[in-house]
């Protein structure tokens, strides 16, 4: 049995962790509102220009032959992808960052049974610990991004995948990521963003009309190009959203607990005070009555 | 026909309109209900919306893209100001903001001129 000093110090331990985990929520809070505030305003955007990118996509399905952008373009032999994961760069998230390493190791067993070569993007201190840990080659690993998206770098990032996939030394970039849903659950996403999909397939003759005339390749180039640019730049947005919203959560999880703790080792702190209380009474009243024969 | 106005920082305007006038790259266009499907790019200017009651609204867009089709139009801008308010001071701030935004992406003043007043003329229709 542990006596009073030693349970003393433990709970007093437990109750500063408790304080710890408690900031800690409050500030995931905080900065949770934030997240989900910038998220809301470009949500539409992001849903807009991938419904654009999507319809025109579709409308050129009959012309695709004689239109030279190759993010409309059929691709029947897929040899090697980008794979960009996202992650967060702090830890103590529960099992935010570990959800999208096991994805995105799944994604590469699945790939490389289908005989396709991969490159490694990682944006995310935890990923990239995690990948140089088990040994995993990386083409490229970026930290400090996720706890800051911000527009150009995003962009930076995606360009040179989108600049090897234009000259055709990657098939598809696929990026995988863990996303805010509510505040109390995240959702991976693997998105497969090259080439654009055709949503539902229709063989509706439409006709599509691109101006400049003379010059529909770069608009449209210039359009795929910002649809890109701006998914990733929504990517980190809701990954970051998820990951404060899951930070909320664990750390909630762990006030409970710590809480819970104290209460259980108050009891043992009062029922070891009440044995020693005990034991010394029964010292001096056995004390008195021996004194009392003499 | 519907027509959804979008930016990175959120939707500007969603709704049901009669005609609408973009500040097309290769010149002014307006769009009726069936027009034929077009992509083209938006250089600084004004969209003007006339709605189903023939009301005018006029949003300042700096550049984007708008795409059409038969029942609905969809621009992705990169800045759109709506000029509109329900009290003067509030149109004064919408038409300063607007041509702000239209000085910044445009460096000539020729067009910032022609924008600006067509903004201050659709204003004096509010």
């Amino acid at each position: 049995m542990a006596t009073l000093k030693e349970l003393k110090t433990k709970i007093n331990s437990v109750k500063n962790t408790q304080k710890t985990t408690r900031a800690m929520k409050l500030v995931s809070t905080a900065k949770l509102k934030r997240a989900e505030e910038a998220l809301l305003l470009s949500r539409e955007y992001a849903r807009k220009i991938e419904e654009v990118t999507s319809e025109i996509s579709k409308k050129l399905t009959l012309v695709k032959d004689t239109i030279n952008i190759r993010a409309f373009a059929d691709i029947n032999e897929i040899k090697k992808v980008d794979l960009i994961v996202v992650t967060a760069d702090k830890g103590l998230c529960g099992g935010f960052n570990h959800q999208t390493i096991k994805t995105t190791l799944q994604k590469i067993e699945e790939l490389k049974a289908k005989n396709i070569k991969i490159r490694l993007k990682i944006i995310g201190k935890k990923a990239i610990e995690y990948f140089r840990f088990v040994g995993i080659e990386m083409y490229e690993a970026i930290e400090g991004l996720t706890s800051a998206p911000n527009y150009e770098k995003a962009a930076e990032v995606i360009n040179k995948s989108y600049e090897d996939f234009v000259n055709e030394e990657i098939d598809n970039i696929i990026i995988i990521y863990n996303g805010y849903v509510n505040k109390l659950t995240q959702k991976i996403h693997v998105k497969e963003l090259l080439p654009i999909e055709v949503k539902n397939e229709t063989n509706e003759n439409e006709f599509l009309e691109v101006e400049p005339n003379d010059d529909y390749e770069t608009v449209l180039e210039s359009l795929v190009k910002k649809y890109i640019e701006y998914i990733m730049y929504y990517t980190l947005l809701d990954s970051l959203a998820g990951e404060h919203s899951a930070r909320m959560q664990a750390m909630d999880a762990a006030t409970n607990n710590a809480k819970e703790m104290v209460h259980q080792l108050t009891l043992q702190f009062n029922k070891v005070r009440q044995e020693s209380v005990t034991r010394e009474l029964i010292e001096i009243v056995t004390a008195i009555e021996a004194m009392k024969k003499n | 026909m519907k027509i959804s106005i979008v930016t990175p920082f959120g939707k500007i305007y969603e709704g049901e309109i009669k005609e609408a006038t973009f500040p097309g790259s290769e010149g002014e266009f307006g769009v009726l209900e069936g027009h034929s499907p077009l992509v083209t790019n938006l250089k600084p200017g004004v969209i003007t919306i006339r709605k189903n009651d023939n009301k005018e609204e006029v949003i300042a867009v700096n550049w984007g893209y708008v795409e059409v089709t038969p029942d609905h139009i969809n621009v992705l801008a990169e800045g759109a100001v709506p000029v509109s308010g329900t009290s003067e001071s509030e149109i004064a701030q919408a038409i300063e903001k607007a041509k702000q935004l239209i000085k910044d992406a445009s460096d000539s003043d020729a067009l910032v001129a022609t924008v600006a007043s067509k903004i201050e003329s659709a204003a004096r229709n509010i």
